[in-house]
């Protein structure tokens, strides 16, 4: 009884793999044609069968030939045990797959996730108070880096934020505009201060000295470049990436405000993240609840 | 000021461009630009065109750069190529049937 068992454990692993030599299929067909095995009633010793026809665990009298009626039997047993495991494999399998596009379409419908942008920095104002990225809580905020001797893009750009910030005061949003100078070398504070006023009041000039203003710069993740042999005097242009970062009371990152927005849609897109903004206790209270795990 | 007399204000360090000078600055150099349109030179860094240049729109260049910083003067011209070909390409992809993609969604995820 218990070599019959075993054989039929292997026929399972048989049946499952798809690997069921030739001999089980007429050993099937045999018992569909209701014939009952013979048990072999030579002497084993003489009419051995090859080693590896018998079953592991069997021995040289029962072969897998010998196992009877218990081959029906198990068939469909292997047959029900593949369609419940593997229905139960898609079903989990189908939903795992939901449950992670629902979180990430949360992700991206929140629009940040963890902070790769942003994070502590120690500059100074135009006025030359210290501003530091505990200045930015509290209020919704929008930094842009350049450098006062920008060519054409900087003061487009900074221009184009004007247009924005009095857009959105007028539909109730205030923004702290911030300029951070990429160029610390000639930008000093009465420079940024001079530069500015020909824009926006409302705008926060930094600087600060080389290692402040790239330690800023590699926070906000921007590319820049000072030319690096410089002689006094001598006029030179800075590369840095042109972004505007908009940050949340929270002065975590929200997105980032690449040239292709102009005076009207990017207005539309910054009154979009402040609507859309969740605060965070509020994010707090809701990651209890049951369906918490869409917002992990 | 014997500072002023060496170098153009607008390559003075201590002082940021005016919204002003950066206006004369833009003007300057679409005059100049457009004097290059009338001899058909695009890059005007390339040597071979300094005789036309000198030729045709010395005075238009010589206001430009000393309208401009020194800086800018060599950015705009290289400006001038880069915004040369993407205009051609553009014009030449949409002879092709070609559609523009909207990537701008793409600085999120």
């Amino acid at each position: 009884m218990l070599a019959r068992a075993r054989v039929s454990k292997l026929l399972i692993s048989q049946n499952l793999l798809r690997i069921a030599p030739i001999r089980t299929l007429t050993t099937s067909s045999r018992i569909l044609n209701g014939q009952t095995e013979q048990q072999p009633k030579a002497n084993p010793d003489t009419k051995r069968k090859p080693l590896s026809r018998i079953a592991i665990g069997g021995t040289k009298t029962h072969s897998q030939r010998t196992s009877g009626e218990s081959i029906e039997f198990t068939t469909w047993k292997a047959a029900a045990l593949f369609v419940t495991v593997g229905g139960a494999l898609y079903y989990f399998f189908a939903k795992e797959k939901r449950r992670i596009e629902i979180e990430k379409e949360a992700e991206a419908n929140r629009g940040y996730g963890k902070p790769l942008v942003g994070g502590p920095f120690k500059l100074i104002d135009q006025d030359g108070k210290e501003f530091t990225e505990k200045n930015l809580l509290g209020k919704f905020s929008i930094i842009y880096f350049g450098f006062t001797h920008c060519p054409d893009i900087c003061p487009d750009e900074l221009d184009k934020l004007s247009i924005w910030i009095d857009d959105l005061k007028k539909r109730g949003i205030t923004l702290q505009p911030i300029f951070i100078t990429c160029d610390p070398a000639r930008d000093s504070p009465e420079v940024v201060k001079e530069y500015l006023s020909e824009f926006h009041p409302d705008f926060i000039g930094l600087t600060g000295d080389y290692n402040a203003v790239k330690s800023a710069c590699k926070q906000y993740r921007v590319y820049f470049s000072t030319p690096p042999s410089l002689k006094p005097g001598q006029d030179y242009l800075v590369d840095h990436s042109i972004f505007f970062y908009l940050m949340d009371p929270e002065g975590q990152f929200i997105d980032a405000l690449g040239r292709q927005y102009d005076e009207k849609t990017g207005a539309d897109k910054i009154e979009e993240h402040v609507k859309a903004y969740v605060p965070k206790e509020q994010r707090e209270k809701r990651a209890q609840k049951w369906y918490s795990f869409l917002f992990n | 000021m014997g500072w002023f007399s060496k170098t153009k204000p607008m390559d003075d360090p201590s002082k940021p461009p005016s919204r002003s000078s950066r206006k004369q600055c833009w003007e300057s150099r679409d005059t100049f630009f457009r004097c290059l349109d009338g001899i058909n030179v695009v890059n005007a860094l390339d040597a071979k065109h300094a005789d036309a240049i000198k030729a045709s729109c010395s005075a238009q260049e010589r206001a430009f750069e000393q309208d401009c910083a020194t800086s800018w003067i060599k950015y705009f011209k290289e400006k001038r190529v880069v915004d040369y070909k993407r205009e051609k390409f553009l014009k030449e992809m949409e002879e092709k049937n070609a559609q523009q993609v909207d990537l701008s969604g793409i600085v999120r995820r």
